[in-house]
This record gives structure tokens, sequence and C-alpha cells, in this order.
């Protein structure tokens, strides 16, 4: 009776085993994204307002971007420039199959690039004529204009290849009960604010080289769960309810530390904080006031005491990873509080008895505006004694998070504390172009030679050389006018726990994306 | 009984229109712009005009409103501006979560809270209804979102009992439910307690201590029965709140619900997915006060006499 059991047993095992061979195990996991994810109404790129990590795991994007934001090969495998700018090349991997089974082809690409065009997005491919499908795998983008940044915009998960026959199909349900894309998971199921279930693509072949298992995922049943507060997804984290939290709050960072089963793994940062400076108000229509604003603020200082040294301070507008941010040392804004002192004492502001300066009469009162988040008003109110120390009197005034920004278009603020995420140097024409003043350009800068400048960076280069030179001078300019003055980088942080979930050595990537999660596995 | 139930359902039709103009009308004086939220890095002014005019924004408010109420006559809630899916889909998402919370919630509220106000008369003055009085304090006056907190710590932390959030299983339930309960407890418990008291020193109830009726019985069948008019109604009363009012506990848990719904969109400035929330609890208002009135009448004969 016994002998037979254990045959049966043994007999049970090498069936399992055969039918689960080791790369393919029955692995499952647990993670909650951050709390900025919570609330993605669908997994539609075409209409998608904002995305989630999902994305990056149901589909995949033509070109990758690793953590230091170089460009990689993940469904194209090559592509080419022309020399002018005109034309992109790109040759698709061969065998690539949709999570229907339907091929990825070059004619799947135009379809799906005119499909685009009549998107909600379509202004990411707002210089591209049109796409022509050379052979099976050989498409070419035929340019307007030259668009150095088209790679940028095809490894963003707004441009994650769909299948255009099955968006065209489900019409306005598309993303909600059926998501196909060619990424290492399929969509299972998705529940709205609550989670998403995915399973793993077992046909994956085509993982981009920045991962290291270019088969099928390790994991085969992965869960994310949307928890829209974090001290619950910490409890959930502590708990065992979730192997790991897609983004970490700097405040649990210690907290993390004294639980033996946790970790941390850092992700690059993709935030900048800064104050905008309104160029049309008094007394900052004078660049000197600007200039001395922006040196009263002590960026090291508020990196120790508002943020426990977590990140790194900024010193111009851009994320440090970006090579458009590397402009000449001497234009980098950072602390000086002699400069700014001598500054205001150059343009005829005087100190009085009080500290504040004076004159004509007036004195250096200024308006400093901030939104209620805790992070926010903690900060708002360093930067308010810091200013202060130069002699200024800012008056915080603190708006709802969700009505501020009808306030800037007023136009009557003067300075104010606020933070953005983009990973582009495009970023700067968003908040300091000309055409968006009062919001996004709260600073209300309107100069006719950045005005030049920001053209010719956004539609003046031909290649990506080209196109940092030219947001290189445009920064350069930006920042010597000092409409903003930069204040800190956050870094983002995954947490996870180490009993449940082996990490990769590296991350290649800007966040835990469908790329990284390849290398990721379940200890059994 | 029915002339007057047809009286009361014909009043809640203006206001229901009162209650639809004050929605529409407060959510777009309010500072804000749903429009801004739809717009990323690198979209033209152009493109901000184009969303304006595709959902209607760049009309007068008046028509605006014309165009939304008929609509919602019809049945058509409009779709969601910052989500794209029609709103109705929203609430039937939520509002089957928020039913299911503020169900279980309103129950425990009543079944305790009537328990512990009853224990806490009859023992007047004695230490059981000085516990009682002090935990109703406390209860009523913890915040829910420490509450919630707390409970997961010890519950799901500490013991393992149940999920700490989520809305999977019935087991992910019970905490929420609590963590809203205790308030509701409180309430009722309070107002059972000085209904009880008030009752027991009325005349007709000496009258049936004269009469020499066991005190047991002159309690839970005359007493009881009188005070539960104030207790129902403030019950009655509580549905709406209930059902919207969880938004702190929904989001502790990270449970859906229209709480949460409608936060979310207040804050994005969804006018079609917050005016229909909006409208959805004054109709659950409206219905608990109704409710309330016709249970009222049920259990006071004078009241049903008066409206006959």
């Amino acid at each position: 009776m016994f002998h037979t059991l254990r045959m049966r047993l043994l007999a049970g095992s090498t069936c399992a085993l055969a039918l689960f061979p080791l790369s393919l195990s029955a692995q499952e996991a647990v993670l909650a994204m951050g709390s900025a994810e919570v609330g993605v109404p669908n997994y539609n790129p075409l209409t998608a307002v904002n995305t989630n990590t999902a994305f990056s795991m149901i589909y995949d994007t033509l070109v990758e971007q690793d953590a230091d934001l170089t460009y990689h090969p993940h469904l194209a495998t090559s592509w080419e420039e022309a020399p002018d700018g005109k034309s992109w090349t790109f040759h698709l991997k061969p065998g690539i199959k949709f999570h229907n089974g339907d091929p990825l082809t070059s004619a799947t690409i135009v379809e799906w690039i005119d499909m685009y065009r009549k998107s909600e997005n379509s202004y990411m491919i707002d210089n591209v004529e049109k796409v022509e499908a050379v052979d099976d795998t050989t498409f070419k983008f035929v340019m307007k204009n030259p668009d150095p940044n088209l790679l940028y915009n095809l490894s963003s998960s707004f441009m994650a290849v769909i299948d255009p026959a099955v968006v065209k199909k489900d019409g306005e349900n598309y993303g909600i009960t059926e998501a196909i894309g060619t990424g290492p998971f399929k969509l299972e199921s998705f529940t709205l604010g609550q989670e998403t279930v995915l399973v793993r693509n077992d046909d994956y072949a085509w993982a981009s080289p920045l991962a290291e298992n270019q088969g099928p995922p390790h994991i085969a049943k992965l869960t994310l769960r949307e928890i829209p507060e974090d001290s619950t997804a910490f409890l959930e984290l502590k708990s065992g309810g979730v192997d790991g939290l897609l983004s970490l709050p700097t405040d649990y960072l210690s907290e993390i530390a004294t639980q033996a089963n946790l970790a941390v793994e850092k992700l690059p940062g993709d935030e900048v904080y800064y104050m905008p400076i309104n160029v049309t108000k008094e007394p900052f229509t004078d660049i000197k006031v600007r200039e001395a604003a922006a040196l009263a603020i002590n960026q090291d200082e508020i990196l120790k005491n508002v943020f426990s040294n977590y990140g790194m301070a900024a010193n111009n507008m851009l994320i440090s990873a970006l090579p458009e941010s590397k402009i000449d040392p001497s234009l980098l804004i950072s602390y000086n509080a002699d400069k700014a002192n001598a500054l205001l004492d150059e343009a005829g502001w005087k100190k009085g008895a009080d500290g504040i300066r004076e004159k004509d009469g007036k004195k250096l009162t200024v308006a400093l505006w901030t939104q209620s988040d805790s992070v926010f008003r903690r900060l708002t109110e360093v930067v308010q004694a810091e200013l202060k120390a130069v002699g200024f009197d800012p008056q915080i005034q603190t708006f709802d998070s969700s009505v501020i920004r009808d306030q800037y278009k007023t136009g009557n603020q003067q300075l104010a504390v606020r933070s953005y995420n983009w990973t582009n140097a495009d970023i700067i024409d968003w908040f300091f172009g000309g055409d968006r003043l009062g919001y996004p350009n709260v600073s209300m800068f309107n100069d006719p030679k950045a005005e030049e400048l920001r053209t010719k960076a956004m539609t003046g280069s031909a290649t990506q050389a080209e196109r940092i030179a030219n947001f290189l001078a445009y920064n350069s300019y930006v920042s010597g006018q000092f409409p903003y003055a930069p204040i800190y980088q956050p870094e983002k942080n995954m947490a996870y726990n180490k009993d449940r979930l082996v990490m990769p050595a590296v991350i290649h990537g800007g966040s835990m994306s469908g790329t990284v999660m390849q290398d990721v596995s379940v200890k059994e | 009984m029915l002339s007057y139930l047809i009286r009361r359902l014909l009043l809640l039709v203006p206001v229901f229109l009162a209650v639809s103009a004050v929605i529409f009308l407060i959510l777009h004086l309010i500072p804000g712009d749903p429009v801004d939220n739809l717009l990323r890095v690198g979209s033209s002014p152009a493109q901000r005009a184009e969303i304006e005019a595709r959902y209607g924004l760049d009309r007068p408010l008046v028509v605006q409103y014309g165009i939304w109420l008929g609509d919602v006559l019809r049945g058509d809630l409009g779709t969601s501006i910052v989500t794209r899916r029609p709103v109705s889909q929203l609430i039937g998402l939520a509002l089957p979560e928020s039913l299911k919370l503020g169900g279980f919630a309103l129950l425990l509220s009543s079944v305790g809270g009537i328990l512990l106000g009853v224990i806490a008369a009859r023992m007047r003055d004695r230490w059981p209804d000085r516990l009682i009085m002090g935990g109703v304090l406390l209860g009523s006056t913890l915040p829910s979102f420490w509450i919630g907190l707390l409970l997961i710590l010890l519950f799901s932390v500490q013991l393992g009992w149940f999920p700490v959030s989520g809305a999977r299983g019935w087991d992910s339930l019970v905490l929420p439910v609590i963590t809203i309960g205790i308030g509701g407890i409180a309430l009722v418990a309070r107002v059972t307690r000085v209904a009880m008291i008030d009752t027991a020193g009325r005349d007709f109830v000496l009258l049936l201590h004269a009469k020499g009726l066991p005190p047991e019985r002159i309690l839970w069948r005359h007493v009881l029965r009188h005070a539960m008019i104030p207790v129902v109604t403030i019950l009655a009363l509580r549905i709406g709140w209930v059902l919207g009012g969880a938004v702190t506990v929904e989001y502790v848990f990270a449970r859906p619900g229209l709480g949460s719904t409608l936060i979310k969109a207040l804050n994005q400035h969804d006018y079609p997915v917050v005016q229909a929330c909006l409208l959805m609890l004054a109709i659950a208002v409206l219905l608990g006060t109704l409710l309330g009135d016709i249970l009222q009448a049920a259990m006071d004969p004078r009241i049903r006499e008066s409206i006959a």
C-alpha cells in the first residue's frame, strides 16, 4: 500500500515536472503599484491619459530605454536614421506574435500608426508623415520634420504596440476586459481601481536584450494591486499580503531598514522640485531680484533637513540623467547667500531694522504659493525661511492641489513651490514656452531669445546630437534668466520581501517595467 | 397611508430638481478645470480647445446644465471626462461595494448600538452605563482613519486573521465594517439610551408599573418600542451618510466605493462623475428620510392616524 502510494506520488511529480519544466515554474507574486499609479481607467495606449506599470508588462515597445536613458532594441532589433533626419528605418525581430496569435509584421505597424494618428495622443507622432512597409520585418518612418525625439516617443508606454485588429473590433471597450499586446504577460482580469491580474505569456521569446532572461518570465501569475494609502501598502508588505511595493515613499525607508525580511531597490529618479519665479510681477521683473531669490535656496540644507539625505540636490531644471542637463557649470544654480545679498543691495533693496529689505518705502514682501500636500507644506516653510535669511518677506499661500492650476492661470503668483515628473528635455518648452503663460508656464516667461532657441530645440534638430546641443543652449539661456530656482531631485525606491522575491543584479530601466520583471523570480 | 406615500414621493421631484441645480452650479463655480488633467507635456493650446469642445465645456453654463439634466432624466449619466468611461459603468462598479459595506455597517450599528443603549439605560448611572458611555465618547470622537489603521495593525499584521486591504473576499469586509460601525454604534447607543430614559419616565410607563406588569416586559415591549422612534429616524438619515461618508475607510482599506469615486473625481474636476455620485447620495438621503418617515408612521399609531 505504502509502496503504491509512493509510486503514485513519484509518477505525479514526474508528470508535474513534464508540465512545468524548470524554466516555466508556477511562481506567483503580488505587487502593489505606487499611489500615483492608482486609477488608470483602461489598458489602451491610444486613449490613455496616464499609464501604469502593467502597460509595460502587457505591451512591448519598439525601443527600450535603460536606467541611464540610453536607447536599446526591443521589438525593433535595430534602426537607422537618415543623415538629414527625414526618415528612420526599423527592423523588427522576426516571429513576434500578439497574445491572440496574430503575427506582428511591418503591415501591423503601418496600420497601428494610422490608427494612432486619429487618436487623442496623436501629437506624439506630429512629425511623422507616414510609415511605409519595406518588407515583412522592415518599415520606414517618413518624417515631415526631422524628430530626434522619435526614439523617446517610441519607447514610451503611450506608444506601446497594439494589435490594430483587436482595437478596431473592441472599440470603446478595448483595454477594459481585453488588452492584446506582445508583452511578457497577458491580461487575465482588470478591476478598475483594485487590481490587474496578469499571466505569463508562455510564447514570449522577444525580450529586450536589456533583460538577461530571453524566454518567458519566471513568474507565472502576477497580480498588481492598487492601494491609494501609503501606510496601508506598507502594512500589506509587512504582513506578507504583497511581495513588493513598486514605489516606496522615502518616509518609510528607515522603517524598512529595521525589518530583516524587507529590502529596497533604488530606481533612477524622474522628478524635480523647483520654485517658479513670475518674471512679470514686481519685484521679479528685475533679473537681479530673481537671481537673488534663486541663490537664496539652499539645496543641500533642504536635501538634509527635509528629505533626510535621500535623493540629490537639483541645480537646473532637468533631472541629472539627461545629457541636456549638463549645462556650463557656471550656469548651474546653487546656494550663494553672499551673492544674493549683494544682488539685492545692487538692486536698491536695503535691509531694514527687522531684517526685511525695503526700497522706496516698500517692503520686499512676496507671495509664495504652494499646495496643501504635506511634503509641499514642509518644503515651502524651509524655502520661506531661506528667502527670509537674505531679506525677502515671503507670505505662504496654500491652495488645494486640485485648484492651484486654475490659480496659476490668473498670473497673480510671485513665487511658488512645485514639482514635475518627466524624463525628457522638452519639459523646458512645456514650462517656459511663451504660448502657455499662467499654466504650465507658471513663471509667465516669454522671452524672444528663448522662443528662438525653443523653436530650434523643438523642431530644428536633425539628429539626436544636434537636439542635445540645441536643448543645452535653450536650457542654458533660460537658466541664466532665472525664471525659476531648482530645489531637489528625489530618488525612486522599490521595496520588496527578500524571503519571497529575487531581484536582478542590475535594474535595466527607469521603473519596474516588463523588461525588469523578466529577471525577477519568486523563491520556492 | 397610500395617498401620504404618493404625496411624499411627488414632493421628491422638486427637491431632486433643486438638488441637481445646486450640485451642478457649485461644481462649475469652484475653481479648477478637468481639461488640465487631460493635457500631457507637449500638447498644444489648440488641442486643449479641441478637448473643451468635445465635452461641451466651451458652452454657457445654463446650456450645459440643460443638456446634463435632459440626459439624466433619460437615464444617461454621461461619460467621465478623465477616465472616458461611461459614468453609469463607474457607478455600477462602486455602488454595490458601497451598499455592501454600508449595509453591514448599518446593521452592526443598529444591533450593537440599540443593545448597548438599552443596557446603559437599564443600568443608568451604574458602572456598565459609565463604561458604555465612555466607550461611546471614544467611538464617536476617534477618527475612523486612525481606528482603521489600528485594527489593521492588530488583526492583520499581528494576528493575521484578516487581509490588510482590498475587496477580494468576505473576510476583507470585516475590518472596514467594524471601522465604520464603531461610529454608528456610538451614535445609536447614545440616542437609544436617552430615548429609553425619557420614555421610562412617561406617565403610561408609570401606569404599566402600577398595573403590576413585570419590569422586564415593560422595558422590552413598551419602553423600547416607544424609544425606537428617534433611533429609526437617526438610522434612516444615516443611510446616505454611510454610502458616501466611508471615503477615508475606503481609502485606508483600498476598497472601491461611491465615496472614493466621488473624492477622486472631485480632485480631477471630473464633472459628470461628481454630479452622478452626488445625485446618488442625494437620492439615498431623500429615500432614507422617506423610509424613516414611513417606519415612524408604521410604529407610531398617532402619526399613522394623523396622515390617514
